[in-house]
């Protein structure tokens, strides 16, 4: 009763400091977002118009037809139509990052249709599993074997591999999606480590949690607004974070439930960061000291999380390490409402248990540290 | 049960440990309301620590306080209610406004919703800052913001106010402003005061009765009339001169039978019997020693001189060189 109303009051505070910062503090959950979304290069580079050379054996109705589809999207912009000698020069130059072979007969009616060959520059990875991805795709639609071929070139033999393309799961996703996904929870995490705990530091410094401290308040009100603080601006940082992701082509596959949904995830996400970042504040003890460790443990977590490449992708040591950090479900959970619709239901409930357990175990650290510390505040 | 109490303060056997070290030794103290009371002692002395324990943020070792019979060990929360508090480093958020600032404490010390914004006007009123209600704190100059911090410990009328060095920092004419203040509310709301200081002739003006506290021990309490008689000095002779020359005006001193003390460029003893006698022989040792004397003095003793007297160092180490102070301290008392 005292409890809620003191938390409440000191809440309050917060937010009336808020207000009074409110530029300074929409910039700085601006920034990080848009910063990450550029330095990852996620935007405007690679995945857009990349320059394929094309060889055409065929000249049929069919052949332009996969030519217009290729070119549908925005990813693969068909720079050249050439012979295949002067179309391997360009890639061997770095040119163009895939040369496209249709092969004659490709528009005559007679089953099975010949395949198409395709040499992929693989020294740029990004862009070659994007042109596989397009290809194999219109492909698909066409009722087309593919055969593919990654050139290492030095090796240009190839050798063809008949490729099956299943998206299981979603289909209508992009590299953006992906991202976005990871970079929200890492923002929120963010927000949190620099709002409970770093305030608590600042409030320490400036003589404010002594005076907190001597008012007849039950002193785990300060405990709980810090962490209520850190909450909210994590939520605040994650979507921002989300808008400007979705402004720049991202989706959520969950819809406008699965962005409700996200809030749940969030919220675990700051009241665990919130809360240990304040077990972090009282025994740093100073600003530099709590931002160094604030950040290191943000910044791998986040990685080892599989914010910005997927766990899957990891060294196996690091796999290992990623299956007891928290930020891994919690990027999973994101995951799956933004890219598979929040199906299946069940990694979800996973994900959510797991969060809510690591939140009741901070939560109890930081009130046991800040039991401990407080006496010293003096 | 418990009887109406007649102290605001009561504290019993307090003693505080920090490791090895006792920053508090046994001290016990009652305070009886309506007073103004000084606790003083030098740096180190064990006078923070005290107050942090009758502001609840530390706990003691062993020992009992009480404010108005409230006991602070068992019911903090009531406790502390019954205190203002004004910090030696000036808390007020520069980021709030004026009002607001005291809208977020008026809340902590539990005014009702209702009462609130009556007694958020009779602050901003009180510390003379009614024009500044939206202002932000943080554009305040320091004894606005000292006088705002002070409205903010009246704001909930505590029975007991709580002063850590009150002044410290103030230009004369925010230190009267703040003494008025402190003179007034004791007079007319019977808040009891308890406040250190740096400032000795600030407590000889404006406290009752004074505490004077040194290696965790109370060493001296009364009245400063009281206190000026207990340390048998009449009068006082000093001289400032030189740090050169201050051994050779010690030797004078002894010459003519004083005991004196050094303390910065001065050294002072009291003047026992026929002192005008004793000045006029300094005077001529001094010329014939050829010593350059800057000040020669014989007045009444002041609480500067039974400080210095009791606990034999400044009560602020004026070079800031806290341990040589301590040192010449322990070799007076070892003589």
């Amino acid at each position: 009763m005292g409890l809620a109303r003191d938390t409440y009051t000191l809440f309050l505070r917060e937010l009336l400091i808020f207000k009074k910062n409110l530029g300074v503090n929409i910039a700085r959950s601006l920034i990080f977002p848009i910063l990450f979304i550029i330095l990852l290069g996620a935007f405007g580079s690679s995945p857009k118009n990349i320059p394929v050379a094309l060889v055409n054996y065929d000249n049929g109705l069919t052949s332009l037809q996969f030519i217009n589809l290729l070119q549908s999207g925005d990813s693969i912009k068909i720079v050249s139509s050439t012979t295949q000698q002067a179309a391997m020069g360009m890639l061997a130059q770095g040119n163009v990052a895939a040369v496209i072979v249709i092969p004659n007969g490709f528009s005559s009616s007679q089953l099975p249709k010949p395949d198409i060959y395709m040499y992929l520059d693989n020294s740029q990875p990004q862009s070659a599993s994007v042109i596989n991805m397009v290809v194999n795709r219109v492909a698909a639609q066409m009722g087309t074997q593919i055969t593919s071929a990654s050139t290492a070139l030095a090796d240009p033999v190839s050798t063809p591999v008949p490729v099956v393309t299943n998206y299981a799961y979603g289909a209508a996703s992009n590299y953006e999606s992906f991202v976005v996904g990871g970079i929200v929870i890492m923002v929120a995490a963010f927000g949190s480590v620099f709002s409970s705990g770093f305030t608590v530091l600042s409030d320490r410094e400036l003589g404010n949690l002594k005076a907190f401290l001597t008012t007849p308040i039950n002193k785990f009100a300060i405990l709980l607004s810090k962490i209520g603080y850190g909450t909210m601006q994590s939520l605040l940082s994650a979507y921002i974070g989300l808008a400007i992701g979705l402004a720049l082509g991202a989706t959520v596959a969950a819809g406008f439930l699965g962005v409700l949904e996200l809030i749940w995830i969030i919220f675990l996400v700051g009241l665990s960061f919130g809360s240990l970042s304040i077990a972090l504040a009282m025994r740093a003890k100073q600003l530099q000291t709590y931002a160094l460790i604030g950040q290191s443990i943000v910044m791998p977590a986040a990685f080892l999380g599989g914010a910005f490449v997927p766990v899957s992708l990891l060294p196996p040591l690091l796999q290992t390490v990623s299956i007891a950090n928290p930020l891994t479900y919690a990027v999973n959970a994101v995951r799956d409402i933004m890219i598979k619709g929040s199906l299946p239901i069940g990694d979800l409930v996973l994900d959510s248990a797991v969060l809510l357990v690591f939140a009741g175990l901070m939560l109890a650290l930081a009130f046991v540290f800040f039991k401990n510390t407080s006496e010293q505040i003096s | 049960m418990p009887l109406q109490n007649e102290y605001a303060i009561e504290i019993e056997n307090l003693v505080k440990k920090f490791g090895d070290l006792t920053a508090v030794n046994g001290i016990s103290l009652k305070i009886k309301k309506g007073e103004i009371f000084g606790l003083l002692g030098p740096n180190g002395a064990g006078k923070s620590t005290t107050i942090n324990m009758l502001l609840g943020l530390l706990s003691p070792t062993s020992g009992k306080i009480s404010v108005n019979g409230i006991n602070m060990l068992k019911e903090p929360e009531k406790a502390k209610g019954q205190i203002g508090i004004v910090t030696q480093e000036t808390v007020v958020e520069p980021e709030l406004t004026a009002e607001d600032n005291l809208m977020i404490f008026g809340r902590l010390y539990q005014i009702p919703a209702d009462e609130l914004q009556k007694d958020i006007d009779f602050a901003l009123k009180l510390s003379d800052l009614e024009s500044f209600r939206k202002a932000y704190a943080g554009t305040f100059s320091g004894g606005m913001k000292r006088r705002l911090e002070t409205a903010k410990a009246l704001m909930h009328t505590p029975q007991v106010l709580l002063l850590d060095e009150p002044t410290t920092g103030l230009d004369v004419q925010n230190r009267s402003k703040i003494w008025n203040l402190l003179r007034k509310i004791n007079k007319e709301q019977n808040v009891t005061i308890l406040m250190t200081t740096q400032y000795l002739e600030e407590a000889d003006q404006l406290c009752n009765r004074i505490a004077i506290i040194d290696h965790g021990k109370l060493i001296a309490l009364g009245t400063p009339s009281e206190l000026r008689q207990k340390i048998g000095m009449s009068t006082v002779l000093e001289v400032e001169a030189d740090k050169d020359s201050l051994q050779k005006v010690e030797q004078i001193f002894r010459k003519i039978g004083l005991d004196p003390r050094i303390s910065g460029n001065k050294v002072f003893a009291a003047g026992g019997a026929k002192p005008v006698e004793k000045v006029e022989r300094i005077l001529k040792l001094l010329s014939a020693g050829k010593i350059d004397a800057h000040n020669i003095s014989m007045h009444e003793p002041t609480i500067d001189d039974v400080f210095l007297k009791l606990t034999g160092s400044a009560v602020r180490d004026e070079t800031g060189d806290f341990k040589g102070g301590r040192q010449s301290a322990m070799l007076g008392r070892g003589r």
